[in-house]
């Protein structure tokens, strides 16, 4: 199939620049190498959700939070359908952190990405459980006064068979989902994608690296454990690493092919 | 004659056991059967108890007073001993259920072959259940023998039964539930019809994602039903709200509880009747059905899988606790139609969406959209014309109309049963409503019957029809309404 049957007429309203149109563009290179009709998408609500709009995919744009449970519904209903979820930070940790969770014990065979830019950007900027503390907003002027969560600390104890996380970058982004295809079951991706206008750049991408390249085994579920602690999200400071790549994996029953036995 | 049995006895005893033996050797012997069930949030212990009322002719309810108790503890015979008739027999003592069983069976003349082989179905313990049986069966000196002894035509089932066989019948792909009294024994009933009939029974983490997830094997054409009370229902409609908009169809099963909140979770209510017609923000079409005995469970379940299939829209089946649980002895066939699956996997949408499934803020074609989803209530209106949207029972020329719907169905059947100039009109449609009933009201003395505290069916009849019901009885202590009771209610608004 050509990238061009994969556009849609819907203009991208993202902000210019904004690094979504990176994962917009790795999505469709890897879904160059797919058969796109077997391929369905899910989004929830805010920038993220807006792909649902710039790829002429089958499947449905979902409400804030309940990307996962739709998903889940297409592998039920469909379980020889590719099926991708893409959520925001706020989508993902906050309106839907039960489905998540939840998400990682059903290993349903479902890859998942989040945006993560640490923030709320299509309500014009509250914090979200990632956000780091101290950031203010005009819904939180005195300042956020709660730590970050770790995400990926949270899907590695929810038992998450595949955990990875990219930069907002075309060529990351259509590796790492050539990846979790060839992984049966539940693949959660966090992609970092900095908001340019509520949570600007302030360096993210020089203070990553990959840990594959390091040498990670991806097996080491305690090594995944330290290298998901190395990035707090409490911000960007001059030690700061950010470790990208697939920090765990591990094989487990597929949900949808466990039923009716 | 109608008979009246109660049984009652803690938590774990088994009287729920004990009434079903005895209300299917009933049913087998040709006698007609109705019993329900009246339990508290509790597993071992507290007080739960079981009616039976059994006659040689139609039953749909209780009485408030027994020929017969049954108590498996002394704290039965405290409780239920000042409703005993004067006439009455009470068996007590410290015995099994199955000693009780025996006796029974003697005492109404029933088939002891007919125990034999319930005992067997049970399985567990077989041989010191019949060892009891057989005990209480010869301890047992009298007899009363109102029974039949011709086989019977007809079949022992409650609405939860009903509610699963219309589903299954309908073609269900996935039932997605979260366990909630007292819609969870559908997760049963259906959980064991699975395999056999290719469908898929699934527990998910929260009423959330029973929704969206039913949602999704929606849009993959799987026929979905979503089963809960009102409390979890709660949760779902936002789901039902994307069901809307998305035009996916789903079948949600309602059963009613008290509430609000947590309200009372075993006893039943008719209080959520506003919450299926208004729930869930936005406007878009639905279907909403009501249903007074398992019969209609079956059938209403399969009108509603076909109704939001051909229209793509959400159907909601309502019932409540005292539909669900108590069994109903079924005398005429069940119709059920066929439905066609009518959905493909295509770009749907919780926005409002272009002709790319795209999300759009366009006027025109916002408008457009919301005139093709209007457009369909008035094919649903036009199609439900071909199915009995309400009934009316006893006297068609009746001057005197009792007015319900769903479960009160029993009682009120029961309670005029022997009333002249009197008929009963119970509505199954709630939407689309059938607007048509106006010619039965009019110029009649009207009387309404809910099992709710603000008589929500004569809100709706009086937005529909413009015709103000003034008597109503109303019945909100979590209790169903009884026939005895219930008459002498009547013939007082009557007078």
């Amino acid at each position: 199939m050509s990238p061009q049957n994969l556009n849609t007429n819907c203009p991208p309203t993202w902000c210019p620049g904004c690094w979504n149109f990176q994962i917009l563009a790795g999505f469709k290179k890897f879904l160059e190498t797919q058969d796109a009709k077997n391929c369905a998408m899910v989004t929830g609500i805010g920038c993220a959700a807006k792909i649902f709009d710039y790829v002429n995919l089958n499947g449905l744009n979902s409400l804030h939070g309940r990307v996962l449970p739709v998903c889940l519904g297409l592998k039920v209903g469909n379980p020889k359908l590719n099926v991708f979820g893409f959520s925001g930070d706020g989508d993902a940790y906050a309106e839907g952190m039960e489905h998540l969770i939840h998400a990682a014990r059903y290993n349903s065979n479902i890859k998942y990405l989040v945006h993560n830019n640490q923030v709320f950007a299509l309500t014009v900027g509250q914090p979200t459980p990632t956000t780091e503390t101290g950031f203010s907003d005009k819904t939180t002027p005195l300042g956020v006064k709660l730590p970050p969560i770790n995400p990926l600390k949270i899907m590695l104890a929810a038992g998450c068979g595949f955990v990875a996380r990219v930069f907002a970058d075309v060529k990351q982004v259509d590796a790492v989902l050539k990846e979790a295809m060839s992984h049966k079951g539940f693949c959660f991706i966090e992609v970092i994608q900095p908001c340019l206008i509520f949570h600007p750049d302030t360096g993210y991408k020089e203070k990553t690296y990959n840990i594959q390249e390091s040498g990670h085994d991806k097996t080491n579920f305690t090594e995944a454990m330290r290298l998901a602690e190395q990035f707090d999200y409490s911000g960007i400071k001059s030690d700061t690493r950010i470790p990208l790549g697939i920090f765990y994996q591990k094989e487990k029953p597929v949900f949808e092919e466990q039923l009716k036995r | 004659m109608r008979w009246n049995v109660l049984f009652g006895g803690p938590a774990g005893t088994g009287p729920n056991v004990l009434t079903n033996i005895l209300g299917q050797a009933l049913v087998e012997h040709g006698n007609h059967v109705f019993y329900s069930r009246d339990y508290q949030s509790l597993i071992r212990g507290g007080h739960n108890f079981n009616v039976l009322t059994f006659s040689n002719e139609p039953v749909w309810s209780n009485d408030s007073e027994y020929d017969v108790i049954v108590a498996l503890d002394d704290n039965t015979e405290k409780l239920h001993r000042k409703n005993l008739k004067k006439s009455g027999i009470i068996l007590k003592g410290e015995h099994t259920n199955m000693y009780f069983a025996g006796r029974l069976f003697k005492l109404f003349c029933l088939d002891f072959k007919l125990l034999e082989a319930q005992l067997k179905k049970l399985e567990k313990r077989f041989d010191e259940n019949l060892r009891e049986a057989k005990k209480g069966y010869d301890e047992e000196k009298k007899s009363v023998c109102q029974v039949k002894g011709q086989k019977p035509d007809h079949y022992f089932i409650n609405g939860n039964q009903g509610i699963s066989r219309g589903a299954i019948k309908s073609g269900i792909g996935v039932y997605y539930a979260y366990p909630m009294t007292p819609a969870t024994p559908i997760l049963n009933e259906l959980a064991a019809e699975q395999v056999k009939n290719n469908f898929s029974v699934i527990e998910l983490e929260n009423e959330i994602a029973v929704v969206m997830a039913g949602i999704g094997s929606s849009a993959t054409g799987k026929k979905v039903m979503i089963g809960t009370s009102g409390g979890g229902y709660d949760l779902m409609t936002e789901g039902i709200s994307m069901a809307g908009i998305t035009e996916l169809p789903i079948v949600a099963y309602l059963s009613q509880r008290p509430g609000p909140a947590t309200g009372v979770a075993t006893y039943t209510a008719q209080g959520d009747l506003r919450l299926a017609l208004n729930s869930s923000h936005g406007e878009f079409p639905r279907i909403v059905l009501a249903a007074g005995d398992p019969k209609e469970a079956e059938e209403l379940t399969n009108q509603c899988f076909y109704f939001s299939q051909k229209f793509k829209v959400p159907a909601i089946i309502l019932g409540d606790k005292h539909l669900a649980e108590s069994f109903y002895t079924i005398h005429e066939k069940v119709e059920v139609i066929p439905v066609p699956s009518t959905v493909r996997l295509g770009r749907f949408n919780s926005y409002e969406k272009d002709s790319q499934g795209c999300a759009t803020e366009n006027p025109e074609i916002i408008k457009k959209n919301i005139e093709a989803r209007l457009k369909k209530t008035k094919e649903i209106e036009k199609e439900s014309k071909k199915f009995q949207k309400y009934k009316v029972y006893g006297d068609k020329n009746a001057k005197k109309v009792i007015i319900g719907w769903g479960s009160t169905k029993g009682a009120v059947l029961d309670a005029i049963k022997e009333m002249k100039n009197v008929k009963f009109l119970q509505i199954l449609y709630m939407e689309p409503f059938p607007i048509e009933i106006k010619k039965e009201l009019d110029k009649k003395k009207v009387i309404l019957v809910e099992n709710n505290s603000t008589a929500q069916l004569a809100g709706l009849i009086a937005e529909k029809t413009g015709i103000f019901v003034e008597n109503k009885i109303l019945r909100y202590d979590g209790r169903p309404f009884l026939a005895d009771e219930l008459k002498k209610e009547i013939e007082k608004e009557l007078k």
